[in-house]
Protein backbone atom coordinates (compact mmCIF):
# COMPACT_ATOMS: atom_id res chain seq x y z
CA UNK A 1 0.00 0.00 0.00
CA UNK A 2 1.45 3.34 -0.88
CA UNK A 3 0.35 6.43 1.26
CA UNK A 4 2.51 9.52 0.98
CA UNK A 5 3.99 10.94 4.36
CA UNK A 6 1.25 14.19 3.33
CA UNK A 7 -1.88 12.32 3.74
CA UNK A 8 -0.19 10.28 7.49
CA UNK A 9 -0.49 13.95 8.82
CA UNK A 10 -4.26 13.39 9.03
CA UNK A 11 -6.44 11.05 11.15
CA UNK A 12 -9.45 10.88 8.08
CA UNK A 13 -7.32 11.50 5.07
CA UNK A 14 -5.34 8.18 6.36
CA UNK A 15 -8.88 6.28 7.31
CA UNK A 16 -10.11 7.00 3.81
CA UNK A 17 -6.91 6.08 2.18
CA UNK A 18 -6.71 2.83 4.19
CA UNK A 19 -10.07 1.95 3.74
CA UNK A 20 -9.71 2.16 -0.37
CA UNK A 21 -6.64 -0.27 0.07
CA UNK A 22 -9.20 -2.85 2.40
CA UNK A 23 -11.63 -2.86 -0.26
CA UNK A 24 -9.42 -4.03 -2.96
CA UNK A 25 -8.02 -6.89 -0.14
CA UNK A 26 -11.67 -7.63 1.02
CA UNK A 27 -14.20 -7.97 -1.28
CA UNK A 28 -16.77 -8.71 1.27
CA UNK A 29 -16.24 -5.14 2.42
CA UNK A 30 -19.69 -2.65 2.72
CA UNK A 31 -19.05 0.77 4.04
CA UNK A 32 -21.91 2.62 5.54
CA UNK A 33 -22.79 6.25 6.15
CA UNK A 34 -25.32 8.16 7.33
CA UNK A 35 -24.21 11.47 5.04
CA UNK A 36 -20.80 11.87 6.19
CA UNK A 37 -19.09 10.46 3.45
CA UNK A 38 -16.88 13.39 2.55
CA UNK A 39 -16.50 14.76 5.97
CA UNK A 40 -15.30 11.14 7.08
CA UNK A 41 -13.16 10.46 3.89
CA UNK A 42 -15.35 7.35 3.76
CA UNK A 43 -15.88 8.86 0.52
CA UNK A 44 -12.55 7.37 -0.94
CA UNK A 45 -13.98 4.41 -0.96
CA UNK A 46 -17.37 5.37 -2.11
CA UNK A 47 -15.58 6.86 -5.29
CA UNK A 48 -13.96 3.40 -5.78
CA UNK A 49 -16.60 0.73 -4.89
CA UNK A 50 -20.31 2.57 -5.13
CA UNK A 51 -21.44 -0.65 -5.22
CA UNK A 52 -20.30 -1.55 -1.85
CA UNK A 53 -21.09 1.65 -0.49
CA UNK A 54 -24.06 2.84 1.58
CA UNK A 55 -25.32 6.16 2.20
CA UNK A 56 -28.66 5.75 4.45
CA UNK A 57 -29.65 9.19 4.88
CA UNK A 58 -29.18 10.98 8.12
CA UNK A 59 -30.41 8.14 10.24
CA UNK A 60 -27.96 6.50 12.76
CA UNK A 61 -30.12 4.40 14.00
CA UNK A 62 -31.42 2.32 11.21
CA UNK A 63 -27.88 2.73 9.48
CA UNK A 64 -26.59 0.47 12.61
CA UNK A 65 -29.21 -2.06 12.46
CA UNK A 66 -28.62 -2.24 8.66
CA UNK A 67 -25.08 -2.71 9.11
CA UNK A 68 -26.38 -6.02 11.54
CA UNK A 69 -28.34 -7.16 8.48
CA UNK A 70 -25.59 -6.99 6.46
CA UNK A 71 -23.21 -8.98 8.80
CA UNK A 72 -25.75 -11.63 9.11
CA UNK A 73 -25.35 -12.45 5.50
CA UNK A 74 -22.16 -12.93 5.48
CA UNK A 75 -20.99 -9.33 4.66
CA UNK A 76 -18.22 -7.20 6.60
CA UNK A 77 -19.95 -3.85 7.12
CA UNK A 78 -18.04 -1.10 8.49
CA UNK A 79 -20.19 1.55 9.74
CA UNK A 80 -18.41 5.20 9.27
CA UNK A 81 -19.80 7.82 11.17
CA UNK A 82 -19.11 11.09 13.69
CA UNK A 83 -18.20 8.95 17.35
CA UNK A 84 -20.72 12.16 18.50
CA UNK A 85 -24.12 10.73 16.06
CA UNK A 86 -23.14 7.34 16.50
CA UNK A 87 -24.23 7.83 20.26
CA UNK A 88 -27.33 8.39 18.70
CA UNK A 89 -27.75 4.52 18.14
CA UNK A 90 -26.24 3.55 21.01
CA UNK A 91 -28.97 0.74 22.15
CA UNK A 92 -29.14 -0.26 18.88
CA UNK A 93 -25.85 -1.20 18.74
CA UNK A 94 -26.42 -2.45 22.08
CA UNK A 95 -29.25 -4.43 21.99
CA UNK A 96 -28.82 -5.82 17.73
CA UNK A 97 -24.94 -6.17 16.84
CA UNK A 98 -24.06 -6.80 20.53
CA UNK A 99 -26.19 -8.86 21.89
CA UNK A 100 -26.04 -11.37 18.80
CA UNK A 101 -21.92 -10.40 18.51
CA UNK A 102 -22.50 -9.60 14.94
CA UNK A 103 -19.34 -8.76 12.97
CA UNK A 104 -20.23 -5.41 12.70
CA UNK A 105 -16.91 -2.76 12.83
CA UNK A 106 -17.75 1.35 14.18
CA UNK A 107 -15.54 3.67 12.63
CA UNK A 108 -16.27 6.79 14.80
CA UNK A 109 -14.63 9.85 13.38
CA UNK A 110 -14.02 13.59 15.02
CA UNK A 111 -14.25 12.32 18.36
CA UNK A 112 -12.64 13.94 21.35
CA UNK A 113 -12.32 17.85 20.86
CA UNK A 114 -10.92 17.18 17.13
CA UNK A 115 -14.31 18.91 15.54
CA UNK A 116 -13.04 22.09 17.11
CA UNK A 117 -14.68 24.54 15.27
CA UNK A 118 -18.21 22.96 15.26
CA UNK A 119 -17.95 22.78 19.23
CA UNK A 120 -19.77 20.87 21.99
CA UNK A 121 -22.92 19.25 20.00
CA UNK A 122 -20.24 17.47 17.80
CA UNK A 123 -17.26 16.99 20.33
CA UNK A 124 -17.93 13.40 21.70
CA UNK A 125 -16.25 12.97 24.97
CA UNK A 126 -18.08 9.94 26.01
CA UNK A 127 -18.13 7.42 24.09
CA UNK A 128 -15.64 4.89 24.74
CA UNK A 129 -16.94 4.71 28.18
CA UNK A 130 -20.05 4.24 26.45
CA UNK A 131 -18.81 1.40 24.40
CA UNK A 132 -16.64 -0.39 27.06
CA UNK A 133 -19.86 -1.25 29.16
CA UNK A 134 -21.03 -3.33 26.66
CA UNK A 135 -20.36 -6.93 26.78
CA UNK A 136 -19.10 -8.30 23.57
CA UNK A 137 -17.88 -4.30 22.44
CA UNK A 138 -13.59 -4.33 21.94
CA UNK A 139 -12.65 -0.74 21.65
CA UNK A 140 -9.80 0.85 20.04
CA UNK A 141 -8.50 4.28 20.26
CA UNK A 142 -5.42 4.59 17.79
CA UNK A 143 -2.96 7.77 18.46
CA UNK A 144 -2.07 8.69 15.11
CA UNK A 145 -2.43 8.63 11.28
CA UNK A 146 0.56 6.05 10.96
CA UNK A 147 -1.39 4.42 13.78
CA UNK A 148 -4.32 3.90 11.77
CA UNK A 149 -2.70 2.72 8.94
CA UNK A 150 -0.66 0.30 10.86
CA UNK A 151 -3.83 -0.91 12.81
CA UNK A 152 -7.30 -0.38 10.72
CA UNK A 153 -6.82 -3.34 8.21
CA UNK A 154 -5.75 -5.75 12.15
CA UNK A 155 -9.24 -4.20 13.28
CA UNK A 156 -11.34 -5.33 9.82
CA UNK A 157 -9.51 -8.07 8.65
CA UNK A 158 -8.98 -10.06 11.46
CA UNK A 159 -11.21 -8.49 14.48
CA UNK A 160 -13.51 -10.63 15.76
CA UNK A 161 -17.52 -9.58 16.81
CA UNK A 162 -18.30 -5.92 17.60
CA UNK A 163 -15.70 -3.02 17.29
CA UNK A 164 -15.52 0.59 18.43
CA UNK A 165 -13.04 2.22 16.20
CA UNK A 166 -12.26 5.56 17.46
CA UNK A 167 -10.21 8.39 15.85
CA UNK A 168 -10.27 12.53 15.40
CA UNK A 169 -10.67 14.75 12.32
CA UNK A 170 -6.85 15.86 11.20
CA UNK A 171 -4.71 16.64 13.85
CA UNK A 172 -2.14 14.00 14.09
CA UNK A 173 1.11 14.77 15.55
CA UNK A 174 3.46 12.28 14.47
CA UNK A 175 3.22 9.78 18.01
CA UNK A 176 3.79 6.38 16.76
CA UNK A 177 6.10 7.51 13.21
CA UNK A 178 8.99 5.52 14.36
CA UNK A 179 7.30 3.05 16.02
CA UNK A 180 8.30 -0.70 14.65
CA UNK A 181 6.48 -4.33 14.93
CA UNK A 182 3.26 -4.70 14.02
CA UNK A 183 -0.15 -3.79 15.27
CA UNK A 184 -2.34 -6.35 17.76
CA UNK A 185 -5.61 -6.18 19.45
CA UNK A 186 -4.91 -6.20 22.75
CA UNK A 187 -1.34 -4.88 23.36
CA UNK A 188 -0.22 -1.58 24.43
CA UNK A 189 3.27 -0.23 23.05
CA UNK A 190 6.06 1.63 24.87
CA UNK A 191 7.00 4.67 23.49
CA UNK A 192 9.19 5.64 26.02
CA UNK A 193 10.39 3.90 28.66
CA UNK A 194 11.06 5.21 32.32
CA UNK A 195 11.52 4.29 35.63
CA UNK A 196 9.78 7.04 38.05
CA UNK A 197 6.14 7.61 36.03
CA UNK A 198 4.28 5.42 33.43
CA UNK A 199 2.26 7.93 31.79
CA UNK A 200 -0.59 5.83 29.70
CA UNK A 201 -2.34 7.27 26.85
CA UNK A 202 -4.43 7.40 23.96
CA UNK A 203 -5.32 9.00 21.02
CA UNK A 204 -3.81 12.13 19.93
CA UNK A 205 -2.65 13.61 23.53
CA UNK A 206 -0.19 11.41 23.72
CA UNK A 207 1.64 14.19 21.89
CA UNK A 208 1.10 15.85 25.61
CA UNK A 209 3.25 13.02 27.09
CA UNK A 210 5.74 12.50 25.35
CA UNK A 211 6.67 15.90 24.98
CA UNK A 212 6.11 16.61 29.24
CA UNK A 213 8.24 13.30 29.18
CA UNK A 214 11.17 15.69 28.13
CA UNK A 215 10.73 18.57 30.60
CA UNK A 216 10.29 15.68 33.28
CA UNK A 217 13.88 14.03 31.85
CA UNK A 218 15.29 17.52 32.91
CA UNK A 219 13.92 17.66 35.95
CA UNK A 220 15.35 14.34 36.93
CA UNK A 221 12.21 12.17 36.55
CA UNK A 222 12.36 9.57 34.28
CA UNK A 223 8.83 8.94 33.10
CA UNK A 224 7.77 6.00 30.36
CA UNK A 225 5.50 6.73 27.97
CA UNK A 226 2.78 3.87 26.91
CA UNK A 227 0.46 3.93 23.99
CA UNK A 228 -2.44 2.07 24.95
CA UNK A 229 -4.15 2.45 21.76
CA UNK A 230 -6.82 -0.73 22.64
CA UNK A 231 -8.87 0.26 25.64
CA UNK A 232 -11.03 -3.22 25.88
CA UNK A 233 -9.76 -5.42 26.39
CA UNK A 234 -7.10 -3.83 27.84
CA UNK A 235 -3.41 -4.99 28.33
CA UNK A 236 -3.25 -5.99 32.15
CA UNK A 237 0.19 -7.21 31.69
CA UNK A 238 1.77 -4.04 30.70
CA UNK A 239 -0.45 -2.25 33.17
CA UNK A 240 0.92 -4.36 36.33
CA UNK A 241 4.56 -4.21 35.02
CA UNK A 242 4.72 -0.39 34.77
CA UNK A 243 2.57 -0.09 38.26
CA UNK A 244 5.39 -2.46 40.08
CA UNK A 245 8.17 -0.85 38.30
CA UNK A 246 7.38 2.90 38.36
CA UNK A 247 4.84 2.94 41.34
CA UNK A 248 2.99 5.46 39.75
CA UNK A 249 0.49 6.33 37.14
CA UNK A 250 -0.93 9.10 35.24
CA UNK A 251 -3.25 8.61 32.28
CA UNK A 252 -4.33 11.03 29.93
CA UNK A 253 -7.66 11.08 27.29
CA UNK A 254 -9.29 13.06 25.03
CA UNK A 255 -12.59 11.81 26.76
CA UNK A 256 -14.20 12.25 30.18
CA UNK A 257 -12.56 11.52 33.41
CA UNK A 258 -15.42 9.01 33.97
CA UNK A 259 -15.55 5.20 32.23
CA UNK A 260 -13.05 6.28 30.00
CA UNK A 261 -8.92 4.99 29.79
CA UNK A 262 -8.26 6.35 33.41
CA UNK A 263 -11.12 4.36 34.67
CA UNK A 264 -10.12 1.28 32.79
CA UNK A 265 -6.40 0.96 33.70
CA UNK A 266 -7.81 1.61 37.57
CA UNK A 267 -9.63 -1.13 37.43
CA UNK A 268 -6.77 -2.89 37.14
CA UNK A 269 -4.26 -1.05 39.17
CA UNK A 270 -6.67 -1.28 42.08
CA UNK A 271 -6.70 -5.39 41.98
CA UNK A 272 -3.42 -6.27 40.64
CA UNK A 273 -1.08 -4.05 42.30
CA UNK A 274 -2.42 -0.35 44.03
CA UNK A 275 -0.21 2.43 43.25
CA UNK A 276 -1.32 6.24 43.39
CA UNK A 277 -3.23 7.57 40.14
CA UNK A 278 -3.67 10.63 38.61
CA UNK A 279 -6.26 10.82 35.90
CA UNK A 280 -6.25 13.60 33.40
CA UNK A 281 -9.60 13.65 30.43
CA UNK A 282 -12.67 15.73 30.15
CA UNK A 283 -14.47 17.13 32.95
CA UNK A 284 -17.58 19.24 31.41
CA UNK A 285 -18.57 19.60 27.67
CA UNK A 286 -16.37 21.21 25.20
CA UNK A 287 -16.30 24.68 22.91
CA UNK A 288 -15.37 26.22 20.06
CA UNK A 289 -11.80 27.19 19.20
CA UNK A 290 -10.57 27.46 16.12
CA UNK A 291 -7.94 24.58 16.21
CA UNK A 292 -7.81 21.28 17.97
CA UNK A 293 -4.44 21.89 19.69
CA UNK A 294 -6.21 25.12 21.75
CA UNK A 295 -8.70 22.99 23.02
CA UNK A 296 -6.23 20.49 24.22
CA UNK A 297 -4.54 23.18 26.85
CA UNK A 298 -7.44 25.43 27.16
CA UNK A 299 -9.21 21.57 28.70
CA UNK A 300 -5.79 20.65 30.97
CA UNK A 301 -4.52 18.28 29.09
CA UNK A 302 -1.41 20.21 27.20
CA UNK A 303 1.97 19.30 28.50
CA UNK A 304 2.09 21.62 31.19
CA UNK A 305 -1.09 19.78 32.79
CA UNK A 306 0.81 16.28 32.52
CA UNK A 307 4.39 17.45 34.10
CA UNK A 308 1.68 18.74 37.07
CA UNK A 309 -0.05 15.82 37.26
CA UNK A 310 2.95 13.62 37.12
CA UNK A 311 4.91 15.74 39.88
CA UNK A 312 1.49 15.58 42.46
CA UNK A 313 1.54 11.59 41.64
CA UNK A 314 5.20 11.29 42.68
CA UNK A 315 4.36 13.17 45.70
CA UNK A 316 1.38 11.25 46.77
CA UNK A 317 3.79 8.04 46.35
CA UNK A 318 5.80 9.53 48.80
CA UNK A 319 8.55 9.50 46.28
CA UNK A 320 8.88 13.68 45.92
CA UNK A 321 12.51 13.61 48.34
CA UNK A 322 13.72 10.63 45.95
CA UNK A 323 12.65 12.58 42.67
CA UNK B 1 -40.38 -24.62 -1.02
CA UNK B 2 -40.88 -26.81 2.11
CA UNK B 3 -43.48 -27.66 3.36
CA UNK B 4 -46.37 -26.45 1.68
CA UNK B 5 -49.61 -27.37 3.50
CA UNK B 6 -53.17 -26.89 2.86
CA UNK B 7 -54.76 -24.02 4.08
CA UNK B 8 -56.87 -26.40 5.99
CA UNK B 9 -54.09 -27.00 7.75
CA UNK B 10 -52.52 -24.20 8.62
CA UNK B 11 -55.51 -23.11 10.33
CA UNK B 12 -55.94 -26.52 12.54
CA UNK B 13 -51.86 -25.93 13.19
CA UNK B 14 -52.79 -21.99 14.04
CA UNK B 15 -55.46 -23.52 16.77
CA UNK B 16 -52.89 -25.64 18.10
CA UNK B 17 -50.17 -22.58 18.37
CA UNK B 18 -53.42 -20.62 19.99
CA UNK B 19 -53.74 -23.11 22.56
CA UNK B 20 -50.21 -23.33 23.34
CA UNK B 21 -49.80 -19.74 24.11
CA UNK B 22 -52.71 -19.83 26.23
CA UNK B 23 -51.53 -23.09 28.52
CA UNK B 24 -47.85 -21.13 28.96
CA UNK B 25 -50.12 -18.69 30.14
CA UNK B 26 -50.94 -20.76 32.34
CA UNK B 27 -47.82 -21.49 33.34
CA UNK B 28 -46.74 -17.90 33.30
CA UNK B 29 -49.27 -15.32 34.04
CA UNK B 30 -46.70 -12.22 32.94
CA UNK B 31 -46.87 -13.26 29.27
CA UNK B 32 -48.11 -10.21 27.14
CA UNK B 33 -51.05 -12.75 26.14
CA UNK B 34 -52.97 -10.25 24.60
CA UNK B 35 -50.36 -9.14 22.13
CA UNK B 36 -49.32 -13.02 21.70
CA UNK B 37 -53.03 -13.95 20.33
CA UNK B 38 -53.54 -11.53 17.77
CA UNK B 39 -49.91 -12.49 15.89
CA UNK B 40 -50.75 -16.58 15.47
CA UNK B 41 -52.61 -16.43 12.47
CA UNK B 42 -49.77 -14.41 10.54
CA UNK B 43 -46.60 -16.56 12.32
CA UNK B 44 -48.42 -19.76 11.53
CA UNK B 45 -48.79 -19.26 8.02
CA UNK B 46 -45.56 -17.71 7.17
CA UNK B 47 -43.57 -20.44 9.33
CA UNK B 48 -45.97 -23.09 7.53
CA UNK B 49 -46.60 -22.25 4.25
CA UNK B 50 -43.85 -19.76 3.12
CA UNK B 51 -41.11 -19.66 5.05
CA UNK B 52 -37.98 -21.78 3.27
CA UNK B 53 -35.38 -22.83 6.04
CA UNK B 54 -31.66 -23.78 5.33
CA UNK B 55 -28.17 -22.74 6.47
CA UNK B 56 -26.90 -20.70 3.43
CA UNK B 57 -28.03 -16.81 5.01
CA UNK B 58 -28.39 -15.99 1.07
CA UNK B 59 -30.80 -18.67 -0.11
CA UNK B 60 -33.08 -19.12 2.53
CA UNK B 61 -35.99 -17.16 4.03
CA UNK B 62 -35.76 -14.75 7.35
CA UNK B 63 -38.43 -14.20 10.00
CA UNK B 64 -38.05 -11.44 12.23
CA UNK B 65 -40.06 -10.77 14.55
CA UNK B 66 -40.25 -7.39 15.57
CA UNK B 67 -42.95 -6.94 18.15
CA UNK B 68 -40.24 -9.43 20.41
CA UNK B 69 -43.09 -9.04 22.81
CA UNK B 70 -45.32 -11.70 20.71
CA UNK B 71 -42.32 -14.02 21.71
CA UNK B 72 -44.85 -16.82 23.00
CA UNK B 73 -46.58 -17.45 19.76
CA UNK B 74 -42.80 -17.46 17.63
CA UNK B 75 -41.87 -20.60 20.11
CA UNK B 76 -45.34 -22.12 19.92
CA UNK B 77 -45.20 -22.14 16.75
CA UNK B 78 -41.37 -22.94 16.55
CA UNK B 79 -41.99 -26.43 18.39
CA UNK B 80 -45.05 -27.17 16.21
CA UNK B 81 -42.73 -26.70 13.50
CA UNK B 82 -40.11 -29.61 15.78
CA UNK B 83 -37.32 -27.11 16.24
CA UNK B 84 -37.73 -26.69 19.79
CA UNK B 85 -39.56 -29.41 21.92
CA UNK B 86 -43.41 -28.75 22.81
CA UNK B 87 -42.40 -29.83 26.52
CA UNK B 88 -40.17 -26.54 26.78
CA UNK B 89 -42.95 -24.17 26.33
CA UNK B 90 -44.16 -24.93 29.54
CA UNK B 91 -40.61 -23.45 31.15
CA UNK B 92 -41.03 -20.61 29.19
CA UNK B 93 -39.35 -17.44 31.72
CA UNK B 94 -38.01 -20.27 34.07
CA UNK B 95 -34.47 -19.77 34.94
CA UNK B 96 -33.50 -23.00 33.18
CA UNK B 97 -35.53 -22.42 30.04
CA UNK B 98 -33.97 -21.51 26.70
CA UNK B 99 -37.17 -19.66 26.43
CA UNK B 100 -36.49 -15.96 27.09
CA UNK B 101 -39.00 -13.36 27.52
CA UNK B 102 -38.52 -12.06 24.20
CA UNK B 103 -36.43 -13.88 21.10
CA UNK B 104 -33.06 -14.50 21.03
CA UNK B 105 -31.04 -15.89 18.52
CA UNK B 106 -29.58 -18.86 21.07
CA UNK B 107 -33.12 -20.66 20.33
CA UNK B 108 -33.18 -22.54 17.51
CA UNK B 109 -35.18 -21.08 14.78
CA UNK B 110 -35.28 -17.36 16.40
CA UNK B 111 -33.77 -15.25 13.40
CA UNK B 112 -33.24 -11.94 14.85
CA UNK B 113 -32.64 -11.46 19.11
CA UNK B 114 -35.45 -8.81 19.42
CA UNK B 115 -37.08 -7.20 22.43
CA UNK B 116 -36.70 -3.46 21.58
CA UNK B 117 -39.15 -1.79 19.94
CA UNK B 118 -38.42 -0.71 15.97
CA UNK B 119 -35.22 -2.58 15.17
CA UNK B 120 -36.46 -5.55 13.19
CA UNK B 121 -36.93 -3.61 10.19
CA UNK B 122 -34.04 -1.74 9.31
CA UNK B 123 -31.75 -5.25 10.40
CA UNK B 124 -34.54 -7.13 7.65
CA UNK B 125 -33.45 -4.27 4.96
CA UNK B 126 -29.83 -5.19 5.81
CA UNK B 127 -30.73 -8.66 5.26
CA UNK B 128 -32.70 -8.15 1.60
CA UNK B 129 -29.66 -5.97 1.04
CA UNK B 130 -27.40 -8.75 1.33
CA UNK B 131 -29.26 -11.14 -0.24
CA UNK B 132 -28.74 -8.91 -3.44
CA UNK B 133 -25.44 -8.29 -3.08
CA UNK B 134 -24.36 -11.84 -2.83
CA UNK B 135 -26.84 -12.72 -5.87
CA UNK B 136 -29.08 -15.09 -3.62
CA UNK B 137 -33.28 -16.44 -3.68
CA UNK B 138 -33.66 -15.54 0.06
CA UNK B 139 -36.67 -13.37 0.92
CA UNK B 140 -37.20 -11.67 4.30
CA UNK B 141 -40.49 -11.17 6.09
CA UNK B 142 -40.66 -8.98 9.29
CA UNK B 143 -43.58 -8.96 11.53
CA UNK B 144 -43.85 -5.95 13.38
CA UNK B 145 -46.53 -4.22 15.88
CA UNK B 146 -48.98 -1.07 15.32
CA UNK B 147 -47.32 0.69 18.24
CA UNK B 148 -43.96 0.51 17.30
CA UNK B 149 -44.52 1.96 14.55
CA UNK B 150 -44.08 5.24 16.64
CA UNK B 151 -40.74 4.75 16.81
CA UNK B 152 -38.39 7.49 14.29
CA UNK B 153 -36.12 4.19 13.32
CA UNK B 154 -39.10 2.92 11.48
CA UNK B 155 -39.57 5.89 9.12
CA UNK B 156 -35.61 5.94 8.78
CA UNK B 157 -36.23 2.29 7.64
CA UNK B 158 -38.98 2.64 5.37
CA UNK B 159 -37.64 5.09 3.54
CA UNK B 160 -34.46 3.60 2.86
CA UNK B 161 -36.02 0.16 1.69
CA UNK B 162 -38.17 2.16 -0.85
CA UNK B 163 -34.89 3.90 -2.32
CA UNK B 164 -33.50 0.18 -2.77
CA UNK B 165 -36.72 -1.48 -4.33
CA UNK B 166 -36.22 -4.40 -1.99
CA UNK B 167 -39.03 -6.88 -3.86
CA UNK B 168 -37.61 -9.84 -1.49
CA UNK B 169 -38.59 -7.82 1.67
CA UNK B 170 -42.42 -8.32 3.44
CA UNK B 171 -43.42 -6.60 6.33
CA UNK B 172 -46.75 -7.55 7.70
CA UNK B 173 -47.84 -5.15 10.62
CA UNK B 174 -49.72 -6.65 12.99
CA UNK B 175 -52.19 -4.34 13.29
CA UNK B 176 -54.46 -5.08 16.70
CA UNK B 177 -55.08 -1.05 17.77
CA UNK B 178 -53.42 -1.14 21.21
CA UNK B 179 -50.06 -0.63 22.40
CA UNK B 180 -48.91 -1.10 25.89
CA UNK B 181 -50.95 2.31 27.79
CA UNK B 182 -54.16 1.85 25.73
CA UNK B 183 -55.79 2.24 22.13
CA UNK B 184 -53.63 3.44 19.83
CA UNK B 185 -56.29 6.08 18.92
CA UNK B 186 -56.19 7.31 22.40
CA UNK B 187 -52.17 7.54 22.33
CA UNK B 188 -51.00 8.43 18.75
CA UNK B 189 -53.09 7.74 15.58
CA UNK B 190 -52.56 5.28 13.19
CA UNK B 191 -54.73 5.10 10.69
CA UNK B 192 -52.51 7.45 8.32
CA UNK B 193 -49.74 4.64 8.46
CA UNK B 194 -50.91 2.51 5.00
CA UNK B 195 -50.86 5.93 2.80
CA UNK B 196 -47.64 6.62 4.54
CA UNK B 197 -45.85 3.78 3.54
CA UNK B 198 -47.25 3.76 0.26
CA UNK B 199 -46.42 7.23 -0.53
CA UNK B 200 -42.76 6.85 0.45
CA UNK B 201 -42.92 3.61 -2.59
CA UNK B 202 -43.93 0.35 -0.67
CA UNK B 203 -46.66 -1.42 -1.82
CA UNK B 204 -49.19 -1.28 0.36
CA UNK B 205 -51.83 -4.30 0.86
CA UNK B 206 -54.57 -5.09 3.34
CA UNK B 207 -56.02 -8.20 5.12
CA UNK B 208 -57.87 -9.45 7.66
CA UNK B 209 -54.92 -11.33 10.35
CA UNK B 210 -56.97 -13.59 11.79
CA UNK B 211 -58.19 -15.19 8.42
CA UNK B 212 -55.69 -17.98 6.60
CA UNK B 213 -57.69 -17.27 3.36
CA UNK B 214 -56.41 -14.00 3.53
CA UNK B 215 -53.35 -13.72 4.66
CA UNK B 216 -52.38 -16.19 1.98
CA UNK B 217 -53.76 -13.88 -0.57
CA UNK B 218 -51.85 -11.01 0.64
CA UNK B 219 -48.67 -12.82 0.68
CA UNK B 220 -49.01 -14.00 -2.37
CA UNK B 221 -49.66 -10.90 -3.99
CA UNK B 222 -46.75 -9.42 -1.79
CA UNK B 223 -44.27 -11.76 -3.53
CA UNK B 224 -45.28 -10.88 -7.14
CA UNK B 225 -44.96 -7.23 -6.51
CA UNK B 226 -41.60 -5.72 -7.66
CA UNK B 227 -41.03 -3.38 -4.97
CA UNK B 228 -41.66 -4.08 -1.03
CA UNK B 229 -44.53 -4.73 0.63
CA UNK B 230 -46.52 -3.97 3.54
CA UNK B 231 -49.24 -5.85 4.53
CA UNK B 232 -51.85 -4.33 7.35
CA UNK B 233 -53.56 -7.58 8.56
CA UNK B 234 -56.27 -6.53 10.60
CA UNK B 235 -56.33 -7.99 14.09
CA UNK B 236 -57.89 -8.30 17.55
CA UNK B 237 -55.54 -7.82 20.57
CA UNK B 238 -56.34 -10.97 22.72
CA UNK B 239 -57.88 -12.74 19.91
CA UNK B 240 -59.34 -16.01 21.43
CA UNK B 241 -59.99 -14.92 25.21
CA UNK B 242 -63.48 -12.95 24.93
CA UNK B 243 -62.67 -11.08 28.22
CA UNK B 244 -59.63 -9.17 26.99
CA UNK B 245 -60.39 -9.02 23.07
CA UNK B 246 -60.00 -5.69 21.96
CA UNK B 247 -58.88 -4.16 24.95
CA UNK B 248 -55.51 -3.03 26.20
CA UNK B 249 -55.59 -6.40 29.20
CA UNK B 250 -52.92 -8.21 28.67
CA UNK B 251 -53.39 -10.21 31.70
CA UNK B 252 -56.69 -12.30 32.19
CA UNK B 253 -58.44 -14.72 34.84
CA UNK B 254 -56.48 -18.31 34.78
CA UNK B 255 -60.33 -19.36 34.26
CA UNK B 256 -60.47 -17.16 31.48
CA UNK B 257 -57.84 -18.68 29.48
CA UNK B 258 -58.50 -22.22 30.99
CA UNK B 259 -62.35 -21.88 29.27
CA UNK B 260 -60.06 -20.17 25.65
CA UNK B 261 -58.76 -23.50 25.92
CA UNK B 262 -61.40 -25.90 25.88
CA UNK B 263 -63.75 -23.50 23.20
CA UNK B 264 -60.83 -23.31 20.71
Amino acid sequence: MLIVLKELSSMREALGRTLVYLGEVDRDLIVITADVGDSTRASYFRDRFPERYFNVGIAEQHMVNFAAGLAATGMKPLVVSFAMFLMRAWEQIRNTTARMNLNVKFIATHAGYSDSVDGSSHQALEDIALMRVIPSMSVIVPADAYEVRRSLPEMVLSGKGPIYYRIGRDYSPPITKDLEGEFKIGKASILRDGEDVAIIGAGVVLWSALEASKELERMGISAAVINMSTIKPIDEEIIERYARKTGAIVTIEEHSIYGGLGSAVAEIVVSKYPVPMRILGAKAFGRTARSHEELIEYFGLGKSSVVKAVIEVIKGAGRDRDA
Amino acid sequence: MGNIRSLGDIELLASRIRNHVLNMYLHDQSLHLGSSLSSVEILAILMFKYLRRSSDPINRDWLILSKGHAAPTLYAALAESGLISIKELEKIHDISSILQGHPEISVPGVDMSTGSLGQGLSFGVGIATGIKIRGGRGRVYVVMGDGEQDEGEVWEAITHAATRKLDNLVVIVDNNGFQLDGSTEDIKPKHYLPYVWRIVGWKVIMCDGHSIASLDRAINEALSSNMPTAIFAKTIRGKGVVEIENTKIQKPGVDSAKRAILNA
